[in-house]
């Protein structure tokens, strides 16, 4: 692959750069990536008819925290009361109704942490390695696709992003 | 005339919201140090009343018997209250996808990390030995002894910490993608501190789409634990047996009145706010009108919860219950009853008249009679109901001493400056989110000037 380059397309709405990646879709090409100021759905919408992700992983990371809070606020409560027994008026020694209460903000801060934490590792954070493409203007005003691909494709691609509505198509070396 | 047409035309851009944003983060000048500086010597006054406190015992303020909590769990639960409008904005109104919550949600979520910071310390200065606070976690100890889990100031110690973490995480969360647009544009210290911060975020389709969920579900699991959190706190009141606060009503209630209260000092903060750090064409009249409108709604669900309480007090024709009510309308403190449904009942009902609803001058005083009628409410529920228990003979009204004054204002001091110290040197407006909504927001800025011009 030592023939590769990169062609920086640059667009000014959401829309041409969802347009231009629907175009390498249609045409096969799937080694690209994109920079936007904000979470675009039609971008990711394109994006995920090329790539097929599905929904992001960090649910599953969510879910396991939460089911994790629970069990531990469960265990806590009760273990802890089985322990230190504190008999009142001959009431249950461990009262599950009011335990309902922990075990709820046990869950939520658990889910909470597998939330943020899942975030973090899933997008490659914290990386202090600038991305290959990258433009300031990226997280301002304007919409970036990169593409990697062999120095003869590269003529079809840039043609391909002009016609989305490309402002620049910048060439890089890799 | 030819300026109105002009900005009737106006649209924003992606580059004018960084614009803004930029302005109003802008290296403060002596105008803006001296007030931090004034926030910072009423934390100091307080702090030292504070260390005469701990020094001298609880005697010092105004406490006896039967009050012997008045002022202090009054402030915990005003600021804890004042925290739940910013996660209503923030995490609520963005699963209804209510797009006019773009431009103040970031001063809403910042006001509920620093209200919960503030509210969390006032337990801590109610204790006559407040180095062991730290006794209501469940910690393996060389006492073998544990927190009491049936304990409703236990849930509260749980319900508070878990609310302070998951409101600091969103408001870090979404402030990633803002740092890291900041750290493109700035030089110097400003740039090393927000590469730190912003941890490397570059915007690409990976990071947004692990973004956009990891944000989803965790608005999704703010909006119970909004509604858990106060009333947790309502719990702390309605589980006695004291009468006043002995009741099932309390939950809602309190997380009604907390929505409302919280709004109010979203309105005292952002309206000066919108105009000295000029950002009106983001924060516009419509935002206001917008935000108005919930706080009107509120105050009738609040005036209808005090209708009600009153009408099962009556109902249940408890002699005890009905002698507190009794006092605590006509009791020789009941002019405090009285300015409470005055400033939370009649005064928001002038938001139904649109004209005031987009007039600043006019949302900011009804704000300011918002924050202060909310304030009074809880302190009548909680003093004016310990002060007439079940045994008339130990019937006291409680004045506060100073040291629960001065405590009290530090706390707004400490809020404030923690606010202006973060508006400054953090976006204070999510520029991400409004770029998403640009469209919306020229819709807004082109409504703005009808109303202006009403106004």
């Amino acid at each position: 692959m030592s023939g590769d380059i990169e062609l920086v397309g640059v667009f000014s709405t959401d829309d041409e750069c969802a347009r231009a990646i629907e175009k390498l879709h249609h045409a096969s090409i799937r080694g690209f990536h994109t920079f936007s100021p904000f979470p675009s759905e039609k971008i990711a919408e394109a994006i995920d008819e090329v790539r097929e992700w599905g929904r992001s992983p960090v649910r599953k990371f969510v879910l396991a925290g939460g089911i994790t809070g629970a069990i531990v606020a469960l265990v806590m409560t009760v273990g802890t009361s089985w322990e230190w027994n504190l008999n009142t008026g001959g009431r249950p020694i461990a009262s599950i109704t009011p335990y309902v209460v922990i075990i709820f903000e046990m869950m939520i801060l658990f889910g909470v942490l597998g939330a943020v934490n899942s975030f973090f590792i899933m997008s490659g954070l914290p990386s202090f390695e600038p991305a290959s493409g990258y433009r300031t203007r990226f997280g301002a005003d304007r919409f970036g696709l990169v593409v990697r691909a062999a120095e003869s494709d590269s003529a079809k691609i840039e043609a391909l992003m002009r016609e989305a509505g490309a402002e620049e198509v910048v060439r890089e070396a890799v | 005339m030819a300026a109105a047409v002009d900005q009737s035309n106006y649209e924003l851009t992606y580059l004018d919201v960084d614009r803004t944003a930029q302005r109003v983060m802008a290296p403060p000048g002596l105008k803006y140090w001296l007030w931090v500086g004034f926030c910072a010597f009423l934390v100091v006054v307080g702090g030292s009343f504070w260390t005469r406190q701990i020094y001298e015992g609880l005697g010092v303020t105004g406490y006896g018997q039967p009050t012997l909590w008045a002022v202090y769990i009054t402030d915990f639960v005003f600021w804890v209250g004042i925290a739940h409008s910013g996660t209503l904005i923030s995490a609520v109104l963005f699963l209804f996808r209510t797009r006019w919550r773009t431009a103040v949600y970031r001063c809403a979520e910042t006001m509920t990390v620093f209200a919960v910071l503030t509210a969390g310390l006032f337990p801590i200065v109610h204790l006559g030995r407040p180095w062991f606070f730290y006794w209501l976690c469940p910690y393996p100890n060389e006492r073998y002894l544990q927190p009491n889990f049936r304990s409703p100031l236990t849930w509260d110690f749980f319900a508070i910490s878990t609310y302070l973490t998951t409101s600091a995480l969103f408001l870090a969360m979404g402030l990633i993608p803002d740092i890291a647009n900041q750290r493109d544009i700035s030089t110097r210290w400003r740039k090393k501190f927000y590469t730190v911060l912003a941890c490397g975020w570059q915007g690409t389709d990976r990071q947004w789409r692990h973004f956009s969920m990891a944000y989803l579900l965790l608005a999704g699991f703010a909006t119970p634990l909004v509604l858990s959190v106060h009333s947790v706190v309502s719990w702390d009141f309605a589980t006695m047996q004291t009468p006043g606060m002995h009741s099932t009503i309390f939950a809602p209630y309190f997380v009604a009145g907390a929505i409302f209260s919280g709004c109010g000092l979203v309105l005292t903060l952002i309206i000066p706010m919108r105009k000295m750090l000029h950002i009106q064409d983001l924060v516009t009249i419509w935002h206001l009108d917008s935000l108005s409108k919930v706080i009107l709604l509120t105050s009738l669900v609040i005036t209808y919860s005090y209708c009600t309480e009153t009408f099962m007090v009556w109902y249940a024709q408890d002699p005890i219950e009905m002698m507190t009510f009794q006092q605590r309308f006509f009791g020789s403190q009941g002019y405090l009853f009285g300015g409470m449904v005055l400033c939370n009942c009649l005064i928001p009902l002038l938001l139904f008249a649109p004209s005031i609803r987009t007039n600043t001058v006019w949302l900011f005083i009804i704000s300011i009679f918002v924050n202060i009628g909310m304030w009074l409410e809880r302190f009548v529920l909680i003093s004016g109901s310990l002060s007439t228990a079940t045994i008339p003979s130990q019937w006291k009204f409680y004045v506060p001493k100073a040291t629960e004054v001065f405590i009290t204002i530090a706390s707004f001091g400490w809020f404030l400056m923690n606010f202006s110290l973060f508006s400054k040197f953090l976006p204070i407006v999510s520029m991400t989110e409004l770029k998403e909504g640009v469209g919306w927001l020229r819709k807004a800025t082109r409504n703005t000037y009808p109303y202006r011009k009403a106004a």
